[in-house]
């Protein structure tokens, strides 16, 4: 969406129009409920935890001052959503550990593959929220640097570093823990 | 150079970006190494494929529905403080005009049953009297309220 569209739609919904909200949110809802979804592992919440998401969009639109835009406010209210719904790590961060992880694609790949996913799915939600956001909205290929990078408040020349960090975070748990 | 250098680069290495020379002689001799940057590089495939989590069909709708109580509890919380300020609008009302009635002699009441209700309410009529400039000052600033809550309800004509 441009950003004069944007701003219009914008200035709709704080005139009050029903119709526009639900455009907004017919925008949004789908990286929105993903972004969610990926770190909470229960639909139920999950599902509950997005529409808090449009909900404080809804409460926020008389104070939003438009200096950010529309996507990046929401993308901020994901993370802090999901910073607040995150319960505190079960263990130390595993970074440097330095155990050798098990030779992948030594065996059989697809299978490989398949354990492989179920194993990364459980740590990524073990990763600090804004990791988890670099991640899942980058391969959600929804979310472009700018906006992972104002969502997140990183300067835009780092978020590749931040994202390579993340990865390697990700990796180190899948090396250790996850085995 | 040891595994532990290497650790960094790993992912530059599966992202296929440019690494010294000696960090890929170390990982084409090192099984370990070659292990870690497979594992990035399957990380990767698996992040491209996984699916993405779709919103239940009446997600909006729900939405809605939430924003729609949100705005009725916010509604709620207006129409009650109108309330409380039309009441005691009304009473500021009906007390100065009352005053006025009687300070004119259009209002009389039985002198037996005036003096009953005067030693009932007298210490409050004393109190309010000294506070005649609050009483005054609070109903400006009910009007002014009055007025401003109007002016909102004006500006907003279809509200969510």
């Amino acid at each position: 969406m441009d950003a004069t569209s944007e701003h219009e739609l914008l200035e709709r919904c704080r005139e009050g129009d029903e119709q526009a909200f639900r455009e907004l949110v017919e925008r949004y809802k789908g990286l929105v409920f993903a972004l969610v979804a990926r770190s909470i592992p229960d639909a139920a919440r999950a599902e509950e935890v997005a529409q808090d998401v449009f909900v404080r969009v809804y409460r926020g639109l008389p104070t939003f001052r438009g200096d950010a835009k529309v996507s990046t406010w929401i993308y901020r209210i994901v993370v802090n959503l999901l910073s607040a719904e995150r319960r505190p790590p079960r263990t130390e961060p595993l970074e440097g550990t330095g155990e050798v992880p098990r030779e992948f694609g030594a065996t059989d790949r697809a299978f490989d593959e398949m354990t492989l996913r179920d194993r990364m799915d459980k740590a990524l939600r073990r990763l600090p929220v804004h990791y988890q956001v670099l991640i899942n909205g980058h391969y959600l290929k929804g979310m472009r640097y700018e906006e992972l990078a104002e969502a997140l408040g990183l300067p835009l020349g780092t978020v590749k570093t931040h994202l390579h960090r993340a990865k390697r975070q990700l990796r180190h748990l899948l090396e250790t823990e996850y085995r | 150079m040891g595994c532990h250098d290497i650790d960094d680069l790993i992912e530059a290495l599966a992202d296929a970006e440019p690494v010294p020379a000696d960090v890929e002689a170390h990982v084409a001799s090192c099984a370990q190494c070659r292990a870690r940057v497979e594992l990035a590089r399957a990380m990767d495939r698996l992040l491209l494929v996984r699916e993405v989590p779709a919103p239940p069909e009446a997600f909006t709708l729900q939405v809605m529905r939430r924003v729609r109580q949100e705005r009725w509890r916010v509604e709620q919380v207006v129409d009650a403080g109108f309330n409380l300020a039309i009441a005691a609008g009304l009473i500021v009302v009906v007390g100065g005009v009352t005053g006025l009635l009687w300070s004119l002699g259009w209002f009389s009441i039985d002198v037996t049953a005036l003096s009953a209700a005067v030693v009932a309410v007298a210490p409050w009529t004393t109190r309010l009297a000294s506070e005649a400039q609050t009483l005054a000052l609070a109903a400006a600033l009910l009007s002014s309220a009055l007025a401003l809550w109007w002016w909102v309800e004006g500006g907003g004509e279809a509200s969510l």
